[in-house]
């Protein structure tokens, strides 16, 4: 079984192909950058993008994976490693704290701003409710992705 | 303590060859079994610092960090007495092969406790090179000046630490402080240049990149993974088991049983899931797990039925028999830890390699007690263990057990390879120390003017620092004749009253007890601002003017806090023509950390929710090292008042812990998140007081003073319901 996973393909063990497609892209893959908090889709720290579009990969078995595009946290930045303006963002912000589930906020809020370029705050709101974060870096998790929405207008994302 | 030699410190942190290096002997050795206490002195700071041969300053992190990133504000210390750039400064997570012991991270006690000695060690590294380049310049050492990354004197006259350090062929080493080394960070004669001012914290990029931080994702050659099915609290005993075929699942490597422990290790992650599913244990509980039995152990009203309270933090004159203007009991929760990072360990034994017999990455606030622990559970020599502890996906009190660690262990012991465990969401719910259900009589009484003149308060909770397994059974009985630390947070008021009463008993419950964000002060804090809320409304008074008033001549510092809550509050006018209200709150934390807090709360029928729109919050802890970051801590507590004020609730019964995700425990989303401003009132000569757990005293209160104004519904139980409200909103019906 192979997977496109950051622009790389990468095949899949033999004794990993029934697996979730986050429990490969961890411990066979070594992308550890997605992490694993609740196991059912309830939390979004394992999100990741198939096909352009963000799944809990805790939920999603990684033979429903095969041949589609998967990003990752990993895959964010720029080949000459430069950081994607949301993370910039979140920098800029310090938004993490423990920062345990902030792949996965970053991930939820590129698919909000690939769809959604001027997000209005209920709109943030709207978009960013299934990923939890526990230390309350909700505010400025919020902020980051207004002024990252400021940055990357005009630029492809 | 045995075994430990500067040699081995400087073996182990590579500081052998080259570089100046100040270290310490440690004279304390933790006891045997609690957290480890070993509050550091003036001399502890020198074992954590070193000046490399290229200028660089190593910082070894005394500190754990799980969010509150309280090492940053160590680094500006550093940075503050050594005149360096913060870049200039490496942080290292060290292992506890390469550190003398230090104390678990816990009770926000991190700058308090540790910001003098850092600075005293910095700053005694910084003078030693001063007086090196007195010597070098032929000059009094009154007159080498400080310079960013060395000294320079006149006429022109510049040296960096590295051309210092890099001519000495061997390490230097600093038995002890120096005493008479200037502190910049305490003193107020130099402008400050790193502490006071805004820092990002350690590790954003990594953090923001997807970096390894956390134990989990660590990954060893041949590892396996093993996972155990936990009990519904730690001392319940396996009656029996019953086992599917567990042969039949692909990548089943071994079933691990031991004293009521079972547990499976397989080859992947989903293995162990299946192989867990087949095995059913049934549990021998020595209480029967129900809310009918927890909310009978903590009533306060029936045990004052029948006398006195276990124990008094307050006895003046009191009068039982007063005409009490204010007579509520309030009724507080059990909450989760609910941390984001659920506990995983990795754990490695070694045959060959005699100071490595043991290897365990983990993330813990206590890694010594962790090498105790495991040299006690295996019977290595504690130096034959090396703990790798790493970063905690949010700890909040609740990552101080030797738990995953021990599954880990037995794991790694039982198959001979590592061994990866990661706990599921159900197994954090279920093996969470929680915050205990508490309940609260609150009697106020007043004179002609309407000022206090008797005060009672009594309430009974569940255990907190002295909850079982925090300490050997052996221990418990005779620690809890004393007061448990945890319980009497938050529990001798502000106010002053002519005669006082203030008593609780402490009781065992049956679940599982421990530290929580705040300990016992936000639910007493919640129970006493609620009632001098109601009491001021009984009078018709200002409810911020009748605090400041009761505290009389005493707590500048707290009247501060609120008098500028007020202001910032006042700035935004609440909505007109809707269903919503503004409430405060203030206290103290642990007698040395301020706060008062605002909130803004809107009663939504459309929606039927209650909303809290915004909450203002300003907060005095002394120095404010990191002023950014205090902010998020402030934000992080705000977050949390929203959940205990409004959501959170530890669901159990039918002999187990009900609570399993996120699904059916709810913890703050963005959405419920209110608008948070702060403001710090910094106290540049006052050392640091920490902030992790501080503005949750207020913030509860705060949100059911803002529900009582919104629609006079007075909040008698935590978390509130929107039906409660609606049921008994006298205003609008």
């Amino acid at each position: 079984m192979r997977l496109k996973v950051n622009g790389k393909e990468r095949s899949v063990d033999g004794s990993w192909q029934d697996e979730t497609l986050l429990d490969v892209l961890r411990e066979q893959f070594g992308l550890i950058g997605t992490r694993y908090s609740c196991g059912i889709g309830q939390c979004g720290a394992c999100t990741v993008h198939v096909d352009g579009e963000p799944v809990n990969s805790c939920l999603l078995p990684v033979g429903l994976a095969e041949d589609k595009k998967i990003l990752t946290i990993e895959g964010l930045q720029a080949a000459d490693g430069s950081l994607h303006p949301l993370q910039n963002a979140w920098i800029e912000a310090a938004a993490p704290q423990c920062g345990f589930c902030q792949s996965g906020q970053i991930m939820r809020a590129l698919s909000l701003l690939q769809n959604n370029s001027e997000p209005s705050d209920s709109d943030i709101d709207e978009a960013m409710d299934g990923n939890l974060c526990r230390c309350g870096s909700y505010p400025r998790i919020k902020q980051a992705i207004r002024s990252a929405a400021e940055s990357m207008q005009g630029s492809p994302s | 303590m045995k075994g430990v030699s500067r040699r081995k410190f400087l073996i182990g942190t590579g500081w052998v060859a080259a570089g100046a290096t100040v270290i310490y002997h440690i004279a304390q050795r933790a006891t045997a079994v609690a957290p480890t206490f070993i509050f550091p002195d003036e001399q502890s700071g020198l074992a954590w610092i070193q000046l490399a041969p290229d200028g660089r300053c190593r910082f070894y992190f005394p500190r754990m960090d799980m969010g509150q990133n309280a090492n940053t504000g160590l680094m500006q210390i550093i940075a503050e007495e050594l005149n360096l750039e913060p870049e200039a400064i490496e942080g290292i997570v060290a292992n506890t092969s390469e550190v003398p012991p230090f104390a678990v991270t816990a009770g926000s006690m991190s700058l308090t406790a540790f910001s003098r000695p850092v600075a005293v060690a910095a700053a005694s590294l910084r003078e030693l090179l001063r007086a090196r380049a007195a010597n070098q310049w032929a000059i009094p050492v009154r007159s080498v000046l400080d310079h960013p990354g060395g000294f320079r004197a006149d006429p022109g006259f510049e040296v960096s630490y590295k051309a210092l350090i890099s001519r000495e062929a061997r390490p230097l080493t600093l038995e002890s402080p120096n005493e008479a080394a200037h502190l910049y960070t305490f003193d107020q004669s130099r402008e400050k240049r790193h502490v006071g001012h805004p820092a990002k914290p350690l590790f954003l990029r990594e953090m923001v990149t997807g970096q390894p931080l956390y134990a989990a994702d660590v990954r060893l050659d041949s590892m396996l993974y093993g996972r155990a099915v936990r009990p519904p609290v730690n001392n319940a005993e396996i009656e029996s088991v019953s086992l599917g075929d567990l042969r039949s699942v692909p990548g089943f490597v071994q079933i691990v049983r031991e004293e009521n422990f079972i547990g499976v290790v397989c080859k992947t992650p989903r293995a162990v899931e299946r192989a867990i599913s087949m095995i059913t244990v049934k549990w021998a509980l020595k209480q029967p797990i129900t809310s009918e039995e927890i909310a009978r152990l903590v009533d306060v009203d029936d045990a004052l039925s029948k006398g006195s309270l276990e124990h008094q933090l307050l006895s003046n004159n009191p009068d039982r028999e007063a005409d009490w203007a204010v007579d509520l009991r309030f009724d507080v929760q059990i909450q989760s830890h609910a941390a984001q990072e659920p506990r995983a360990a990795i754990a490695r034994f070694n045959d060959k390699e005699a100071s490595h017999r043991l290897e365990i990455w983990t993330g813990t606030q206590d890694p010594f007690a962790m090498r105790r622990f495991a040299s006690m559970h295996t019977g290595l020599n504690e130096d034959d263990i090396v703990i790798y502890p790493h970063r905690m996906g949010g700890g909040f009190g609740g990552r101080e057990h030797y738990e995953v660690e021990q599954d880990a262990v037995r794991f790694a012991a039982a198959v001979r390879q590592p061994v990866k465990v990661q706990w599921a969401r159900q197994d954090e719910f279920k093996a969470a120390r929680n915050r205990p259900a508490s309940t609260h009589r609150i009697r106020l009484g007043v004179d002609a003017e309407g000022d206090l003149k008797d005060w009672w308060h009594a309430y009974i909770s569940g255990h907190v620092v002295l909850a079982r397994d925090r300490l050997p059974g052996w221990l418990l009985p005779v620690s809890r004749l004393r007061d448990d630390f945890g319980v009497t947070k938050g529990g001798k008021p502000v106010y002053v009253s002519e005669r006082s009463l203030v008593e609780y008993s402490d009781v065992d419950l049956p679940v599982d007890l421990g530290v929580w964000r705040s300990l016992n002060g936000a639910p007493a804090i919640f129970a006493i601002e609620s009632a001098m809320d109601e009491l001021a409304i009984t009078l018709g008074v200002d409810s911020v003017d009748y605090r400041i008033a009761q505290m009389q001549d005493a707590q500048p510092r707290l009247k501060r806090c609120l008098e500028r809550v007020r202001e910032m509050s006042a700035a935004t006018p609440l909505p007109q023509g809707l269903s919503v209200g503004r409430g405060f709150a203030s206290g103290i934390y642990d007698g040395r950390c301020f706060v008062a807090v605002s909130a803004d709360v809107l009663i939504d029928r459309e929606n039927e929710s209650i909303k809290v729109l915004r909450m203002c919050c300003a907060q005095d802890v002394g120095m404010a090292v990191n002023p950014d970051q205090l902010a998020a801590q402030i934000e992080s507590n705000m977050a949390w008042s929203v959940g205990m004020a409004l959501l959170e609730e530890l669901e159990v019964g039918e002999d187990d812990i009900l609570s399993s995700n996120f699904d059916n425990y709810s913890i703050a989303r963005m959405s419920d998140m209110p608008v948070v401003e702060s403001a710090i009132i910094d106290q540049p000569t006052i050392p640091p007081a920490g902030a992790g757990e501080v503005a949750l005293i207020a913030g509860p209160g705060a949100i059911a003073n803002a529900i009582r104004r919104a629609t006079g519904f007075r909040a008698l139980k935590l978390p509130i319901a929107y039906s409660d409200v609606i049921q008994q909103d006298s205003r609008d019906d």
